[in-house]
Formats: C-alpha cells, structure tokens, sequence
C-alpha cells in the first residue's frame, strides 16, 4: 500500500514491479486492455517525496495520483493504451530528484515524469529532465515555472503559481478587510515573496502595508514580537510556518484577546492540520487562502463531491477510514488535473512514444481554456502555453465553526499577470 | 518562491518515513507537543533521577547485590537446534527480501525490503531484543547456515586477536553513517545492494576465519545485540532467569575496550540521530529549520557531527570517570583503580540508556510505519493479494493530530527515558562496588558521573520536545 487513505490498486502495485514485461504486466491487471488493443501502457513515473521532509504531502499526492490513473483507465486509459505508474521516492531531495529523473528516463524507460512538490526539488531536477528531454509535470506552485528558471521540458499545467496566488488575494482583503496591513512572516525567501508579491498587489489596490514583521525562522515564541503591530492596523496578514504555527496562532489570539484587527493567512501554514486542533479556536472568524476548498460547501460542486469520493477523503477533507487523518487538499488537487492534462496532451498529439515527447509538449503548449470538469475539479483554467503555467480560481475561506466556508472565489484574471518567459521560443 | 512555500509548509511536511528518517515527527504531533508544559515534564523527569541518585547512593551495597541477580523461575533450557533451524528460515527469507527489493516496487513504503529493515528489525528487534526475548539468536541470518555448513570445518585463517571488536565498532559507525546522512538509505534498490554485499561479506568471514570468531569479533549486529540483549530481565541457559533489567549484563563487566565504546557508540549515535534534525543542530551548521535542502546537502556535516559527538561524549565520559576516581582517592579511600579498567567497567551501565533512547527516538514513526510494513505484508509481492485481510490495512496519521494521544505518547518517552536513566544510575552503583566497599567511596567515584546522567536525562527530556526541522 502506498498511502494513507485508499489501498494501492491492484494495478498500480503491480505497476510498479519491475523487470516484468509489460504485457504480462497488461495481460494480468488489465486484460480488457490486451483483449481490446494489445496495448502497451503508457508509463508515467511519478517523482514521490515518499520520505524527507515533503512525506505528509507525498502520501496524498500519492493517493490523488492512484485515484486519478484509476479513473482514466476506467475510462479506456490515453489512446486506448493503459497508463502504469512508476514510482520512485526522490526523498525531497533535489539531488536525489535529479538521480529519479535519470532512472526514470533510462532504467524504468517512461513516457513522461511528473508529481513533484516540493520546489527545491523541482529546481534541482529540472535542468536533468531539459538534458534527458524527459517532459516534466510538475505539481509545485512554485514561481520558478513562470519565472522563465527551468526549461521548455518543464511545464506546471495542473496547480497555480504563489505569485498568482497571493497577487488574486489583494482586491478581496482591500474591499472586504481593510486597506491597512501589517505582515508577519518567517524572515527568509518564501517569507520575503510573500512580502514582496502581497505588498506590491495591495498597493494596486489602494491599500498599504503599514508594518513588516518578519520573524527568524527558528523563533518558537512570538508573543514579543506583537506590539511591532502598529495600533491602526486593519488586516493581520500571516504566513508563518513550522512547528511553531499553533504556537504562533495561540500566543496571537492571547496577545489580542477579544477586540482583534482581522487575519489573513495562506492554508499552507496548516495544511494536513485538523482546523479544530486545540490552540486553534483563535483561528475562528479569520480567513485563509485555500487552492481548493478543504471542506464540502453548502452548495458543492458535484465535481469535488466526485474527486473527494474518488480519492478517499470526506466533506471535512480527511481519510474516509479516519476522520482524524486530515489531507493536503489544498494542494493534492494538482496531481488529478495534471494527469488528465497529461492525457489529454497525448491524445491531441496522438502520442506514440517517447519520440513523441516534443509533440506531446507542443500539444499541451497549445492548450487554453480548461472548463471546469471532472478532469478539473478544483475549478476552470487557462494554461499559458508560453510560460508553461495554468493560472486558475483562488479561494478564500472563512473559519466559522471550525469549519471552512468560502467567502470569496478570486477569479482567474485577478491571479493573471506579464508574461516573464516564453518557453515556445526555446528549441527541443 | 513556494519553493519556498513548499519548503515550509511545514505543518504539512515532516514525519518522515523509514528509519533513516523515521525519526522525524508528524508536523502536527510537533506543533502540539509544543503546546505542552514540556518544561514541567522535563523538570519532573529531571527531578526523578535526581532523586533515583539519592536513593540509589544510600541504598547499601548488599542488598543492590541481592537486587541484581537472576532468580530462577522456569527449568527450561534454551533451545539449541531450532534457532539454527529458524536462522536457516530467515536466511532464505532474507534473500526472498532481497528479491522483492531489487525486483518489487520502488516506492519504499510499499516494499517488503525497507520496512522490514528499517522498521521491523532496526526499531522493533533492537527493542524487543534489549527488553523480552532473544529474535537474533533466532532470525539471525548466518548462524544456521554456519553450524550446518562450516560447523566441522576449521578456519582457513587465524584472525588476528589483537583487533579484537574493533572491526565491530568500525562496521556500526559506518551504519550509523549510511543511516544518519546517505541520501537514499531506504530506496529498496540500494538497500538491497549494501544488505546483500554486507551478508557475502559477513559469511565469506566466517568462512575465512571461523563463525565464532567472526560473530564476536567483527559482524557488528551480532556484537549490539548480544550487548543490548544482557539488559533483558528474563535470560535463558540452562534455565530461565528472571531479575531487574540488566542484571545479567553486569556480569560481563568490564568489557574488552572495543565493545565498551560499542556501547557508547550505540548511545551517542542515536542521540545525535534525533540531535540533528533540531532547530538548534540545523541552526549550527547553517541551515534554515524552515527550508531544510535536503540529505543530499547535509552529508558531511551530518558525518563529522556523528563522529565528533561520539568522540566529545567518549572524552566527557573518561573525564567524569577519571575524575570520580581523584576525587575518590583524595577524599575518600579508594585504592588505585586504572581509568581503563574503570571505563570499561562502567561502560555497560551506559545501554540503558541507550535502549531507551532508541525507543524514544523512534516510538511515533514506528506508530506509522509499523501500519506500512502490515499492509505490505498484506501483498508481500505487489500482486495485490490481500493475505490476511492486511492488503486493505489504511495507513493513518490521524492519532498525531491530537492532543488527546499525542500527550499520552509524549509522555510514554519520558517516561521511557527517565526510566533508562534509573536503571543505569543502578547498574553504575552496582558496579561501583567493583572498586571499593565503603559508601563514601561509591558516592565520590559516581559524583561527576551522577551529574552527567543527570545533564543527559534533561538532554533526552529536551530532544523529546525541541522543535525539529528535518
């Protein structure tokens, strides 16, 4: 078993035996496959931080990933061929990242790579992929996409960027919230983007940041660093991470007691964290940035009670078999739509092989407009063909109740910004 | 910049997954156990053993000599022919694993081969073997194959005594390397290759120079295992013994100095395991908690950390005892007592804690990896069997998202750990007796050695709760 939350199917293990030939491979787990076509599978090697510090995450990205093969080959797989998933732990390592790549490439001899999180990894394992010319789906968020970094091998066509991200979030929290904010964020890079992205979107917005708190990353108390927080303040916009977070939100809600300014902050801070944990009663009435709505709405979309039934995950996004076992929802989405664009990829350039791959990624350089659909759950897309990035609806969620409700869905255009890459323009 | 993002999502991140990484905690468990009056638990804890010297101090030497010893509650021998039948068993399903993990899945939480290295025999042997029966002397992989196939046969070469268990230790600091900073050490490939090179290597030498010797001498595990498998209250030979925790082990006192610093090496190497991956340790060398790089970034501070504890605590260990000695003989009237006999001796007293250590260290993985290696064997060959109902075994960390169990589990390690400190406070007392009869002598030549128990207890207490960043 892979994971946490839905038993390894009998095809996926068995996908990722190795050094057993693909037909027998067919012949026993899919036979409608090799009584309808005599088709070899398509393999797609899925880049897992099964270990290091990225595990909590891989275990569900590992359960999206088998529910969402398990769904496209249920549906007669990508041209009529079935997918097998390939797995190797790159343990949220790039340097082991970039080792995966190459056993993908040259050892399991997959189609295409994909399912990496963990940006660090991503930017280690990427320039290997460009020289491997391996296609390379990553599921990160990270910026790096866009930025023009990577390489025309690397595309993020399945989960929005952090610059999108925290850009869409500005008009909301200037209408709604407050135009004055303080900041308070871990005093390194992601901290500092945070900063930089917000502050720039919220002027845009006629508002201002009216203090910076940055806080070192191996402070575990934060109580003195709260009367930094200017009187005037409106909107306490936090992204602290770490194992100090129920700390922070505790030692917060005591500085402020009753009257407080409201609180924004990104679901990252407490993703894989049950909302109602104690410590976190603070947390009620403030917001938070989530990629896709933790729990069911009142009025769910029957695409995400489909996707929450398909993977293993309940109305309060947690294991069907545990209600207590809290997953990445925010974040695992990614996984499910990047495969079907995969596939959806293949099927436009009538994918044969790996000699293909250029095609394959000329075909998914040409994509638009993704409805929103099974094959997207999380909401409609448009994919940017030249900086091989998706940019997609955001939303922000209220704690009432202990529960997540969606008090605002920022639109596509409000996450959208300049083209700073065209990928097109690079040669295979 | 979510690189960055990812990064840090670190509620979400951690708890990482084979013993390599076993140690790591669920984010969840972390961020709740530092809501916790850790403080409290620590100064308890603290308190406890201090308290424990004190009582152990006063407690004549006579009746610990009574305490610790063997009584006698069953007649059964121990059984000479089926552990060599049941080594023979676990030799072939060593090499079945060794299949399964070049051949089975490469996902290591679904191969039979890392779980059962890592999970079962690193954490769960090591404890079951210092705390209720002897699993080596049963599954160990080389001892049944030997007796039946090297048994009449002598050796082809005389191993050289004056290396004594030196190779032993050798051999366990580079395990403890591959296991503290090798970027992959649970990829089921690679753990295959270095367990199969280590079997060939292990039974060429016994071939070469006779198992027993070899056993002793050399194969490192065997060497641990019968040194942490002393400390169990019930010991079996001619009959069943049953005594206090690591009655039997005093009687090996002292150690050749090999396996004296074995015993060292066991405790300093898990202490500086869990050391490593705290904010503070991350903070020394540079690297951001928030953003940990990767394994593949810390190899060689993460070696020479492992080598310069094991070396700092060995010199702190010898000071305390050489200065416990001064102490004793110009206060007190002790005689002339060498500091290598006297470092040997006390050398044992130091597994204790170690084993509590080990189990400290890594109770909450094995709470979730223990699940993985069920549901593993639930489909031992990923043919999606589902053998004893365990193939449809759901993984959960749910229980490290509350306070509710993650409090209890808590305070089951410090508990654990205090306790390991106590029984090693009596073992020291008891061997103490070694040197002199006189109680002003047992408390001088203990004293400095007392306060470095106490300083380690609150270093455990403190590891238990510190916030961790790999």
């Amino acid at each position: 078993m892979s994971n946490g939350t839905s038993k390894k199917t009998d095809f996926s293990r068995r996908s990722a035996l190795k050094g057993i030939a693909a037909t027998t491979l067919a012949a026993t787990a899919l036979p409608r496959f090799v009584q309808a076509q005599s088709a070899s599978p398509i393999k797609i090697g899925f880049q897992k931080h099964a270990t290091g510090i990225g595990a909590a995450y891989g275990r569900w990205y590992d359960a999206t990933t088998q529910a969402a093969v398990k769904r496209i080959n249920d549906d007669g797989g990508i041209n009529g061929r079935p997918v097998e998933i390939v797995i190797e732990d790159d343990g949220t390592d790039p340097k082991r990242g970039a080792e995966v790549l190459e056993k993908f490439a040259n050892q399991h001899k997959v189609d295409v790579a994909f399912g990496t999180l963990f940006s660090h990894v991503v930017i280690g394992s990427a320039p290997r992929a460009g020289e491997l010319k391996l296609p390379y789906f990553v599921v990160s968020e990270g910026h790096h996409v866009a930025s023009g970094m990577l390489n025309r091998y690397t595309l993020q066509p399945g989960i929005t960027d952090v610059k999108s991200q925290v850009q869409s979030m500005a008009p909301f929290v200037a209408a709604n919230l407050g135009k004055k904010v303080t900041m308070i964020y871990p005093d390194f890079a992601f901290g500092h983007d945070h900063r930089d992205f917000f502050s720039k979107a919220i002027e845009a917005q006629g508002g201002q940041v009216v203090a910076q708190i940055a806080i070192p990353p191996s402070e575990t108390s934060f109580t003195r660093y709260f009367p930094s927080i200017p009187r005037e303040t409106d909107v306490v916009y936090h992204v602290m991470v770490g194992p100090a977070v129920l700390t922070f939100v505790k030692e917060l809600g005591e500085f402020f007691g009753p009257s407080r300014p409201e609180i924004f902050g990104f679901i990252d801070s407490l993703e894989a964290v049950d909302i109602t944990s104690p410590g976190l009663e603070f947390l009620e009435g403030t917001y938070f940035w989530e990629g896709m709505p933790r729990h069911a709405q009142a009025e769910n979309s029957v695409f995400d009670t489909a996707y929450r039934a398909a993977v293993g995950v309940d109305e309060r996004g947690a294991s069907l078999s545990d209600s207590k076992d809290v997953s990445t929802y925010a974040h695992m989405f990614g996984c499910w739509e990047t495969l079907n664009v995969i596939k959806a990829g293949m099927e436009s350039a009538d994918y044969k092989g790996p000699d293909d791959r250029a095609k394959l990624i000329e075909a998914v350089e040409a994509m638009s407009e993704m409805p929103h659909s099974m094959d997207h759950p999380q909401g409609p897309k448009l994919f940017n063909g030249k900086t091989h990035q998706v940019f997609g609806q955001q939303y922000i969620s209220k704690v009432d109740g202990g529960t997540l409700k969606v008090e605002h869905t920022a639109s596509i255009e409000d996450g959208m910004y300049e083209d700073e890459v065209d990928y097109t323009a690079q040669s295979f | 910049m979510r690189c960055e993002l990812k990064c840090l999502s670190w509620l979400a991140l951690t708890f990482t997954v084979l013993a390599p990484s076993l140690a790591s905690a669920h984010p969840a468990e972390q961020a709740l156990i530092l809501l916790l009056p850790t403080e409290l638990y620590t100064l308890g804890g603290t308190i406890a053993v201090v308290a424990s010297i004190f009582l152990i101090s006063f407690t004549s030497h006579d009746s610990l000599q009574r305490i610790y010893r063997g009584y006698i509650f069953a007649t059964w021998p121990a059984a000479q022919k089926a552990p060599l039948i049941t080594s023979i068993l676990a030799t072939f399903a060593f090499f079945l694993l060794i299949i399964v993990g070049i051949n089975g899945p490469n996902d290591p939480q679904s191969n039979l081969l890392p779980q059962v290295i890592w999970t079962g025999w690193w954490v769960g042997l090591f404890v079951i073997q210092g705390l209720f029966a002897d699993l080596w002397r049963w599954l160990n992989p080389w001892s049944g194959l030997a007796a039946v196939l090297l048994a009449d046969r002598p050796a082809v070469l005389r191993y050289p005594n004056c290396l004594g268990a030196w190779p032993a230790l050798g051999l366990f600091v580079v395990f403890q390397m591959f296991l503290l900073a090798d970027i992959a050490p649970s990829d089921p490939d690679r753990l295959a290759t270095i367990a199969l090179l280590y079997w060939l290597f292990t039974f060429a030498g016994m071939v070469l120079f006779g198992p027993v010797i070899w056993t002793r001498n050399v194969e490192c595990f065997s060497v641990l295992f019968a040194l942490i498998g002393s400390l169990r209250p019930v010991q079996t030979s001619k009959a069943m013994r049953l005594g206090l925790p690591g009655w039997n082990s005093l009687s090996k006192a002292p150690l050749p100095t090999a396996q004296s610093m074995i015993c060292l090496t066991v405790l300093v190497s898990g202490s500086f395991d869990g050391l490593h991956e705290t904010f503070w340790w991350l903070g020394q060398i540079g690297i951001n908690p928030l953003a940990f790089p990767g394994r593949s970034a810390v190899v060689w501070p993460s070696i020479i950390g492992l080598i310069a504890a094991n070396i700092a605590v060995t010199l702190v260990f010898g000071a305390c005892i050489w200065a416990g000695i001064s102490l004793a003989r110009r206060f007190g009237t002790l005689g002339r007592v060498s500091l290598v006999q006297a470092f040997n001796t006390y050398a044992i007293a130091i597994l204790p804690i170690a084993l509590g250590y080990h189990f400290a260290h890594y109770f909450v993985s094995f709470l979730v990896q223990i699940q993985y290696l069920a549901s593993t064997l639930g489909d031992p060959l990923a043919r999606g069997w589902n053998l004893f109902g365990l193939g449809n075994l759901r993984v959960t960390t749910g229980f490290l998202n509350s306070t509710t169990t993650v409090k209890p589990i808590l305070l089951i390690n410090v508990g654990v750990v205090v306790c390991s400190h106590i029984i090693s406070i009596a073992m020291a007392h008891w061997l103490s007796g070694r040197f002199s009869a006189a109680r002003r002598d047992l408390i001088l030549i203990q004293f400095f050695l007392s306060i470095l128990m106490v300083c380690y207890t609150i270093f455990g207490l403190w590891l238990l709760s510190t916030p961790r960043g790999v």
